[in-house]
């Protein structure tokens, strides 16, 4: 059961608005529209699984996916001003993307060329897990590498997206995934 | 151009999270988030329309906005204490839901058992009526109909939800829809 982070209990209040929240009211609901964003997309993609098949919601997802993160990308330029080269800025990005709010992971920043990033948990593979079609293979995968390097080519087009271990996962791993992001000089 | 709600362009902070961010911030980045989640859902609809055609979308979409709007009313519920059997549980969960801050949209709670909602601007009738398919017919007579009577029954099963005012519009200044939610107490 979730904690009330404001009690709208009593009389109805007209001039009600999410202003009248805590900040820790506000950062509890603005973790519930994480959740929302992560719900939706994923019933999104088995309706459309459902009726047209894996591959054409596959496709579907690329395209979404496509163009929602120009959208989370300019958030997190304009809005909290995170911009530049280096791996910094995916670190950071990472931290203030709605998306990632729902998973549990860990961000190793080694220097200002390398960023590790490890998903301990993540709700989309356990869901895909359970499922088991394997449809992590392209998820987790392609999709994954696809939408990691188009966050890093944002910041600096040098940055290279290697995927150090992901799913299927194997045995019992304590984590889901794990990505490197690397600045790759010349010379 | 989004208006700088944090400035994140220093270091890396390990210990970042969305707490740092004064009030005003955390309301802002909340209507973002509605936003996001409108975007989110209509690039699903045009992706699987394109694809598979109208009647295949928007079979997906009821099947995604029947179950997503159950979720919505159970952060209503869950983190606001919205609850009850009445027309003021109703008007209070508008107030909540992340997609009436992206609407104009009046509340008109005439007693416990009479509520009506009118929409006087909403982007998505706009860019439906941009798009000149005429899928108004469908999103904002059949679909809204079925999440209305959704949230109006979750509070009370006896509620019912009429249309007074349905697109298509007369004109530019014409209101988007009205709504009405009320008990009818058997005779």
């Amino acid at each position: 059961m979730t904690k009330a982070v404001y009690d709208y209990g009593g009389d109805f209040d007209p001039s009600f608005d999410c202003g009248k929240l805590s900040n820790d009211g506000l950062v509890a609901l603005l973790g519930a529209y994480s959740s929302y964003i992560r719900k939706l997309d994923g019933h999104w993609y088995l309706s459309a699984m459902d009726r047209c098949g894996d591959d054409v919601a596959y496709e579907c997802d690329i395209a979404v996916w496509d163009k929602l993160m120009k959208i989370e990308l300019k958030i997190a330029s304009e809005m909290m001003n995170i911009r530049g080269g280096g791996v910094a800025s995916i670190a950071k990005y990472f931290q203030v993307s709605p998306w990632f709010w729902t998973f549990d992971y860990r961000l190793d920043l080694q220097d200002s060329d390398r960023l590790v990033v490890t998903f301990v948990k993540c709700p989309t593979l356990l869901s895909l897990e359970q499922e088991g079609l394997g449809r992590e293979r392209k998820i987790c995968r392609e999709l994954e590498q696809d939408l990691f390097e188009t966050i890093a080519h944002h910041f600096d087009p040098r940055i290279a997206v290697v995927p150090i271990q992901v799913p299927p996962r194997e045995g019992s791993p304590d984590f889901c995934c794990r990505w490197e992001f690397r600045v790759e000089r010349q010379g | 151009m989004m208006e700088l709600l944090y400035d994140y362009s220093g270091d890396f902070d390990p210990s970042f999270d969305h707490s740092k961010l004064s009030k005003e911030g955390l309301v802002d980045l909340l209507h973002t988030y509605s936003d996001y989640i409108r975007r989110l859902d209509g690039h699903w609809y045009l992706s699987v329309m394109n694809r598979c055609g109208n009647d295949t979308a928007f079979a997906c979409d009821t099947e995604v906005w029947e179950r997503l709007v159950l979720y919505e009313l159970k952060i209503a519920r869950d983190l606001l204490n919205i609850r009850g059997d009445d027309a003021v549980a109703v008007a209070k969960v508008f107030q909540a839901s992340p997609w009436f801050w992206m609407y104009r949209c009046g509340i008109d709670l005439k007693s416990r058992d009479h509520l009506i909602i009118t929409y006087t601007s909403c982007p998505t009738l706009f860019a439906l009526e941009r798009e000149g398919a005429g899928r108004e017919r469908q999103i904002c007579v059949d679909l809204e109909m079925k999440i209305f009577m959704k949230m109006a029954h979750f509070y009370n099963p006896k509620m019912k939800v009429t249309a007074l005012k349905l697109p298509p519009r007369s004109g530019p200044d014409d209101i988007c829809c009205r709504w009405e939610f009320k008990i009818e107490e058997n005779k």
